[in-house]
């Protein structure tokens, strides 16, 4: 595993630009220009322009990836022609869509209509800072990351719903109270499946609960809570089959009707960077994160870098099925989706919790090979 | 609460417009409103000759252009008292069996894209390619296809037809078992189709519903078995019929409809081997022969001492029923045409079939009905 961590690098780089701005600049502006507080601040600034940049470069190669596996399994290639295999395709639909004019109808809600797709795109990315993806490779160390973590996915139906309401269309509002309905019913399971996580790992850092898979994943004495997070997920980030709040078939595009340009680029990144988030949360609670299995030889995992690669390996995969997930189930009803979350996932996610409490109880047992450190 | 679901709408599939009245997702009353497409082809045919109304047949329905071509073509005939040669009409019914499986290709693909199934869609699309290459070897056409004449058909069919044409059929049998373990084997696919847009065979005969949607009732009513035009009588097939009457049925009802048809077609190209012959009739009249007209000569555009007649033919549409009637008064042109779309009444009955279910069924029962605007507006 390599030392070197994200705040180490921008730090390196901040104090290098530093020097050599102030060599140019009389002794005490030298001075202050290379003082801890200066360099600290340029720090942070690059510390979140390379996160900014990696997400966004992430997300955009996501789209990619998407668009080749659907391809695929629909008998087809995806995007061949813009770069290699298609590479650039998404930089040049994001080009078209930046020079597209942005229309406001007259009847909608001026601030509400502009308000939304900037919160909703910002509040997604603000999830990247908190996220490790390798050892030190995160933006801060809270003891309640994950939570963090969550609490902020959950912004988005109020933003959707506000630039629903604020666009004063039928579809739009049918479409952004589904939205709401929808996430709102699916916190609770997903919250659930996270509450057996935290009994197993005992922790609600993301990097600790990564760090308690070291013997096994959890998804393997977890399986019915990775199922119903899976699920909730899924009707989390509107994919199908619980895509109704933007079902184009009855409802035109849901929500974002009204959105064109780049508003709509706002809605259509921001959709991919919660479902980046998503998989990534899926990799760090329930497939080790950027950990591999001991028994993997040493030469796969000590390269440079090696955490971030096979974490972002993982994350690939599991955004992969839900890609094989939209390419073979049709949509559901609003109502079958309520009941579904109701009555199949919160009590299958409350099963997990007792579940994890067991596992955690059994930790005394010999035969599971004792974990003292295990366990609340 | 009424929101219109068109002219401009991903569900209506063509130019109509769907207003419908809800509370909540509720459908309290529905309003179909059509005629965005009207081109009246009816009466520009009027005006056309014989021959030339074909390329406005295949431009009626555009998923469906020979069976409407064929439609056409046996009232037509009917009016003008010409029998076409046997083999033009084995080649026509062949025709329009392989329409019916692209008609329903196409259907299934919009239909499964409406419920969100996008790989099914493309998986129908590329499918109903191989009928359209089918068509482009022996009519030069995709989609307008300008194929049968009064009198028999334009050309007879290419070396190597019937082989190529009994692949391309085999391989489809296939595919429509990968179709139904793609949907009907799929819980969200039946919780969304099962006793929906329930319309029964009373309901459905009182307000003149024809084909697969009344036959998922439990009717059997085939026009090719009830009123075999063409060759039909000397065919061997069943009628494709379900008893739920919801859109399960229609669905299974067409899925059977394709495999009869592949049993069709192969009994079609069988005698097709054995029998070669002529494909155009040999005793025409002139003027249907070659369609042209003399500028200043007033004398030809009116009568030509040609026996006039009436023409009626009903054929089994992959939509349902289409009608057609031509008055022949013994001119260049018809005195009067008129189709009767199946798709019309079909969209029409929505009033009956939609009220009470939710908004979020509109895309399943009106995919489930099979729209093509074309045909519907004329």
């Amino acid at each position: 595993m390599s030392s070197a961590s994200l705040f180490s690098v921008s730090d390196t780089i901040a104090a290098w630009l530093l020097a050599h701005i102030a060599y140019v600049f009389p002794p005490p502006v030298k001075g202050w220009l290379t003082s801890g507080d200066v360099v600290l601040g340029l720090t942070a600034l690059i510390f979140s322009a390379i996160l900014l940049g990696a997400s966004m470069i992430n997300v955009i190669v996501l789209i990619w990836w998407e668009r080749k596996l659907l391809g695929r399994f629909m008998d087809r290639r995806g995007a061949m022609h813009v770069g290699f295999a298609g590479l650039l395709q998404n930089f040049a639909d994001g080009l078209k869509l930046f020079r597209k004019d942005t229309v406001r109808p007259t009847q909608a809600d001026e601030l509400g209509f502009w308000l939304s797709p900037t919160a909703y795109l910002v509040t997604s990315l603000v999830i990247f800072a908190i996220l490790p993806i390798s050892t030190g490779w995160n933006g801060g160390s809270l003891p309640l990351t994950l939570l963090l973590a969550l609490v902020i996915f959950s912004f988005a139906p109020l933003f959707i719903f506000l630039g629903a309401w604020a666009s004063n269309n039928k579809y739009a509002l049918i479409g952004g109270m589904r939205s709401a309905a929808q996430m709102i019913a699916y916190e609770v399971p997903i919250l659930l499946a996270v509450v057996a996580v935290v009994v197993l790992a005992g922790s609600f850092d993301l990097t600790t609960i990564v760090m308690e898979q070291r013997n096994y994943w959890f998804w393997a004495p977890l399986f019915l809570a990775l199922i119903v997070f899976l699920t909730g997920m899924l009707a989390e980030m509107e994919r199908i089959p619980f895509d109704l709040p933007e079902a184009e078939a009855e409802l035109v595009e849901g929500w974002n009707t009204e959105y064109g340009g780049m508003l709509f680029a706002f809605f259509m990144l921001a959709d991919y960077v919660r479902y980046l988030v998503g998989s990534i949360l899926v990799v760090l609670l329930f497939l080790g994160g950027w950990t591999l299995p001991s028994y993997v030889p040493s030469v796969l995992t000590s390269f440079p870098l090696a955490g971030i690669v096979w974490f972002m390996v993982k994350v690939y995969l599991v955004f992969g099925v839900f890609v094989w997930v939209r390419a073979s189930l049709p949509r559901m009803r609003t109502d079958q989706l309520l009941r579904l979350g109701w009555m199949r996932m919160v009590p299958l996610a409350l099963l997990s919790v007792i579940l994890a409490a067991l596992v955690v109880a059994a930790h005394c047992l010999p035969v599971l090979g004792c974990v003292p450190s295990m366990g609340g | 609460m009424w929101v219109n679901m068109g002219p401009q709408h991903p569900m209506t599939h063509g130019l109509w417009n769907l207003r419908v009245r809800i509370e909540g997702e509720i459908i309290k009353d529905v309003d179909p409103e059509m005629g965005f497409l009207h081109r009246g082809i009816e009466k520009i045919s009027e005006d056309r000759h014989y021959n030339e109304i074909i390329t406005l047949m295949d431009r009626t329905c555009y998923v469906a252009g020979l069976s409407w071509e064929h439609l056409f073509i046996i009232a037509a005939e009917e009016a003008l008292h010409i029998v076409p040669p046997e083999r033009a009409e084995y080649i026509r019914v062949l025709s329009a069996e392989l329409q019916r499986i692209g008609s329903h290709l196409m259907w299934y693909a919009a239909f499964v894209q409406d419920l969100g199934l996008t790989t099914p869609f493309l998986y129908g699309m590329r499918d109903r390619d191989l009928i359209l290459d089918l068509f482009q070897t022996y009519t030069g056409g995709r989609l307008t296809y300008e194929y049968m004449r009064v009198g028999g058909v334009r050309n007879d069919l290419p070396l190597g037809f019937t082989a190529r044409c009994r692949q391309v059929v085999d391989w489809l049998m296939d595919r429509f078992v990968e179709y139904d373990r793609l949907c009907l084997s799929s819980t969200i696919f039946r919780e969304r189709c099962d006793g929906l847009g329930l319309l029964s065979a009373e309901d459905a005969i009182a307000y003149g519903v024809t084909g697969p949607m009344l036959r998922s009732a439990g009717s059997r009513r085939d026009l090719r078995k009830d009123r075999p035009y063409s060759v039909y009588g000397q065919l061997q097939f069943d009628v494709a019929t379900a008893n739920t009457a919801d859109v399960t049925g229609r669905y299974l009802v067409r899925m059977e409809e394709m495999r009869q048809a592949v049993k069709i077609i192969r009994q079609c190209l069988d005698w097709l081997d054995d029998n070669p012959g002529p494909v155009m009739a040999s005793q025409l009249p002139r003027w249907l022969g070659a369609p042209y007209a003399p500028v200043g000569n007033e004398a030809y555009l009116l009568k030509r001492n040609y026996p006039t007649g009436l023409g009626f033919s009903m054929v089994e549409e992959p939509h349902g029923e289409a009608g057609a009637y031509i008055v022949n008064d013994g001119g260049e042109h018809p005195y009067r045409v008129k189709f009767r779309s199946p798709v019309l009444i079909n969209i029409w009955a929505a009033k009956r079939y939609l009220p009470g279910y939710r908004v979020a069924d509109i895309p399943p029962i009106m995919g489930s009905v099979d729209v093509c605007v074309g045909e519907c507006d004329r």
